[in-house]
C-alpha cells in the first residue's frame, strides 16, 4: 500500500488545480465491476477552504523536468520529490471507492522523464483501474503536453473527462512563465479530442466505448499575469464556442513561490468570484461577453455582473413578470434560473403579484428594482438610489473579501458562479 | 379544532384524510409530543383500506405523480408533514387538475419544501455516507439523516457496488441489507462490528488526503460548514480525530 508521506506530497502537488467536479457521464457498472458515474456528479466531504472533494486529486509524480515560474513543483525549486506506481494508485482509489470517500479518481502528473513516457503511465493506471479492477467510476485525466496524439487518444477512449491547461490567459505570459509549453501543446490536443468527440456523436459510437463522454475541461491562473477581466473572458468565450469545453476554471493566483516575475500578492477571492459569475451568464444565461466587460475592462468589483450590466441598461428595465419571456427573466438581477423557472409554471395558474413572489422565496432584494407586477412597481425610481440599495445588498464585500460568502444563498452559489 | 392522530404508517395517513375531508377545523398529525390546548379533540385513526384506496385513485385521477409525492413527504423530519399533505391533497381535488407547479399557492410551496430538503438529504447522503470494511467482507455504514430515506438509498448503492453492504439509521433503527446481488430492509438494533485488517490504514490515508488537499492559505469554515453541516460529521472520519 502507498506510503503516508508520498500520498501527502503527492496530494500537496496537485491541490491547486481548482477542478474537482465530476459531472457529466453516465457510466454504468459491468457485471461483477465495481463503480458507477452521476450525471450531476457527487460531492463526498468539503475542506476547510470550503472546497468540494469529489474524486481522489493526486499526481502520479511531482518530479517534473519543466521549470514553469509558478509552480511548486517546477525543476529548479527545492522540494520533497515523490513518485508512485500504478498499482499504488489503484489501490488507493478502490479502497477510497469501496468506503465511499471518493467518486472517482482525477490523475495528474508532473512530466518526469519524457512527456510521452509520463502519458504512458498515466494511461497504463487507468487502463489497469478499468481492465483489471474492473473500476467503472469517474477517471478525470489531466493531458501532458507535447505528448504524442495517439497516446492521448487512447486515454480518451479510457476516461471520461480530459483537460489540457491553458495555465495562462494569453500566449505572451505563457512564454514568459511556463517556457516549455506553447500554445499550440495546449490547443492542438484540445481540438483533436473535440474532433474526436465529434466523429464519435456523427458515427454513433456506442457510450462505453465513447472518447471522454464529459468532455474536456481546462483551468487557467489568474492574477499571476497582467490580462484584464476582460481578455479572460474572451479566451473563455471562445474555448466554450470553438473547443466546445465544458467548463473553464480559474484559480486565483497564490504567491506560494518566490519569483521576481511573478506578484507578491494573491490575486484574491472576489475576483475569481466574479470571473465565474460572468462565465455562469455566458454558459446559461446567454450573454456575449462584449455586454459584460470591454476587452481592456476589469469587472466591477462592487456590484455582480449581471447587476453591473442591469444598471449600464435601465432604459431595458422595468420587465413585466407576468409576460417577460425565460431570456429576459434570467436579465433580471437577483433572479436565477430556478426562480425563473418558477415564475413562468406560476404564471400559468394565474397573474402574479408581488406577495406571490415573496411566497415563491424569489428573492426580491434586487429584482424588485428591475421589474413590476401586474405593473405595479415595487422598488426606488431614482438609479442612484438603487445602486446604493444594490451596493448594501452585497453585504459590503469588497472591504470584507473573505466572509463575503456568509450569506447563505450566496455560499450555495460560489462554487458555481450561478447568478 | 379536531386533530387526527395518525400511526405514521402512509395508509394510516389515507384514511385521516378520508375522516378528515369534510371536517372544517381540524389537522392531521403524526406527532407524538402534540401539545393540546384547550377545547382541542383528539381522533385517533383506525386504518380502513378501502378508504385509504379511494383517496388514492382521487390522487391519481388528478396527478399521476402526487401520491409518490405524499408518500414520499411523508418521510419527512417536519412534524408538520401529514398536514401539508392533506392541504395538498385538499387543493388537488378541489382543483381537479396537477398543481405541481403552482407555486403561487402556499400549499405548493410547502409540499415543494418538505420534498426539496428529501431529496436534497438523499443526495447528500450518496456522497456523505462512509462504509467500513468489516472482518467478513461486508462493508457498513452507520448513520443518522434528519429524513427516513434508508431505502431510497439504497438502489444507488446497490448499482455501484458488488460486495454486501449495510446501511444502518442509528436513530430509527432500521437497515438495508444489500447481500451482493439484492437488498431488503429490517430492524436492526445495535450492531457489533469486527474491521478487516486493512481499515484502519485505508482510514488513516483517508484522513491524511483530506489534510493535505486543504488550500490552508483560503480558509473558508462558513462555506465548509454550509455545504456540510456539522451535524452530519459524526459517521465522518476525516472530521473526528
Ligand atoms: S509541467 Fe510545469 S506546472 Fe506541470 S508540474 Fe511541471 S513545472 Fe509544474
Amino acid at each position: 500500500m502507498i506510503d503516508a508521506e508520498k500520498l501527502e506530497i503527492l496530494t500537496e502537488s496537485a491541490k491547486y488545480d481548482v477542478s474537482c467536479s465530476s459531472s457529466g457521464s453516465k457510466r454504468v457498472n459491468s457485471a461483477g465491476g465495481l463503480g458507477n458515474a452521476s450525471v450531476g456528479g457527487i460531492c463526498h466531504s468539503f475542506t476547510p477552504d470550503g472546497r468540494c472533494i469529489s474524486l481522489l486529486k493526486i499526481l502520479m509524480s511531482n518530479d517534473c523536468i519543466y521549470d514553469c515560474e509558478y509552480c511548486p513543483n517546477r525543476r529548479s525549486a527545492d522540494v520533497r520529490r515523490a513518485t508512485i506506481t500504478p498499482t499504488e494508485i489503484c489501490e488507493l482509489v478502490i479502497g477510497f471507492y469501496q468506503r465511499n470517500y471518493i467518486e472517482g479518481l482525477f490523475l495528474s502528473s508532473a512530466v518526469f522523464g519524457t512527456p510521452d513516457k509520463t502519458m504512458e503511465l498515466l494511461i497504463k493506471t487507468v487502463e489497469m483501474l478499468r481492465r483489471e479492477y474492473r473500476f467503472n467510476g469517474y477517471i478525470h485525466l489531466k493531458g501532458i503536453p507535447h505528448a504524442d496524439d495517439l497516446l492521448i487518444m487512447k486515454a480518451a477512449r479510457l476516461v471520461d473527462r480530459m483537460s489540457f491547461n491553458v495555465e495562462l490567459p494569453s500566449e505572451k505570459s505563457l512564454k514568459l512563465l511556463a517556457p516549455q509549453k506553447t500554445k499550440q501543446s495546449l490547443l492542438l490536443p484540445m481540438k483533436n479530442l473535440q474532433n474526436a468527440i465529434t466523429y464519435d456523436k456523427v458515427n454513433k459510437v456506442r457510450r462505453k466505448d465513447a472518447v471522454i463522454p464529459a468532455g474536456q475541461t481546462t483551468q487557467m491562473i489568474i492574477g499571476a499575469s497582467p490580462e484584464t477581466d476582460g481578455q479572460i473572458l474572451k479566451l473563455t468565450e471562445a474555448l466554450y464556442r470553438n473547443m466546445g469545453l465544458k467548463r473553464v476554471y480559474y484559480s486565483s493566483y497564490i504567491p506560494v513561490v518566490q519569483s521576481n516575475l511573478l506578484p507578491t500578492v494573491g490575486a484574491g477571492l472576489l475576483r475569481e468570484h466574479r470571473l465565474y459569475q460572468a462565465d455562469w451568464l455566458i454558459r446559461f444565461y446567454g450573454f456575449d461577453v462584449n455586454e459584460i466587460v470591454d476587452e481592456g475592462e476589469n469587472l466591477s468589483q462592487e456590484y455582480d455582473p449581471k447587476c453591473a450590466w442591469a444598471l449600464r441598461n435601465m432604459h431595458l428595465f422595468p420587465v413585466e413578470v407576468n409576460t417577460a419571456p425565460l431570456a429576459t427573466l434570467l436579465r433580471v438581477p437577483g433572479i436565477g434560473a430556478k426562480s425563473a423557472y418558477r415564475i413562468i409554471e406560476a404564471r400559468k395558474f394565474g397573474k402574479l403579484e408581488f406577495e406571490h413572489l415573496v411566497k415563491m422565496r424569489v428573492v426580491l432584494k434586487r429584482a424588485r428594482h428591475f421589474i413590476t407586477c401586474k405593473g405595479k412597481f415595487y422598488g426606488v425610481e431614482n438609479i442612484n438610489q438603487v445602486k446604493n440599495c444594490l451596493l448594501l445588498g452585497d453585504g459590503g464585500e469588497v472591504t470584507e473579501q473573505l466572509s463575503m460568502f456568509s450569506e447563505k444563498s450566496v455560499a450555495l452559489s460560489a462554487l458555481t458562479g450561478e447568478v | 379544532m379536531i386533530f387526527y392522530i395518525c400511526d405514521g404508517t402512509p395508509e394510516n395517513f389515507f384514511t385521516a384524510v378520508f375522516d378528515a375531508y369534510n371536517t372544517s377545523e381540524c389537522m392531521i398529525t403524526s406527532d407524538k409530543e402534540l401539545q393540546l390546548s384547550l377545547g382541542c379533540a383528539t381522533v385517533s385513526v383506525q386504518t380502513d383500506l378501502k378508504k385509504c384506496e379511494r383517496v388514492r385513485r382521487g390522487l391519481k385521477k388528478y396527478d399521476k405523480h402526487a401520491e409518490e409525492d405524499i408518500l414520499a413527504a411523508l418521510r419527512s423530519f417536519n412534524t408538520n408533514k401529514e398536514q401539508i399533505c392533506f392541504l395538498y391533497i385538499k387543493r388537488l381535488l378541489a382543483h381537479k387538475k396537477p398543481i405541481r407547479n403552482a407555486f403561487s399557492l402556499p400549499e405548493v410551496v410547502d409540499l415543494d419544501t418538505i420534498l426539496h430538503q428529501i431529496t436534497y438529504e438523499i443526495h447528500r447522503f450518496t456522497g456523505f455516507l462512509r462504509f467500513k470494511e468489516t472482518a467478513n467482507g461486508t462493508f457498513y455504514a452507520p448513520y443518522s439523516p434528519d429524513n427516513d430515506i434508508t431505502d431510497l438509498l439504497m438502489p444507488h448503492f446497490a448499482a455501484r457496488f458488488r460486495a454486501p453492504f449495510i446501511i444502518h439509521d442509528v436513530k430509527r433503527k432500521i437497515a438495508g441489507l444489500f447481500n451482493g446481488n439484492e437488498w431488503i430492509m429490517t430492524y436492526v438494533g445495535d450492531a457489533e462490528i469486527c474491521l478487516s485488517e486493512s481499515e484502519r490504514a485505508f482510514e488513516s490515508l483517508w484522513k491524511k488526503y483530506y489534510k493535505s488537499v486543504n488550500i490552508k492559505e483560503r480558509p473558508h469554515e462558513k462555506q465548509m460548514k454550509g455545504y456540510m453541516p456539522v451535524r452530519y460529521w459524526k459517521f465522518l472520519p476525516e472530521k473526528n480525530g
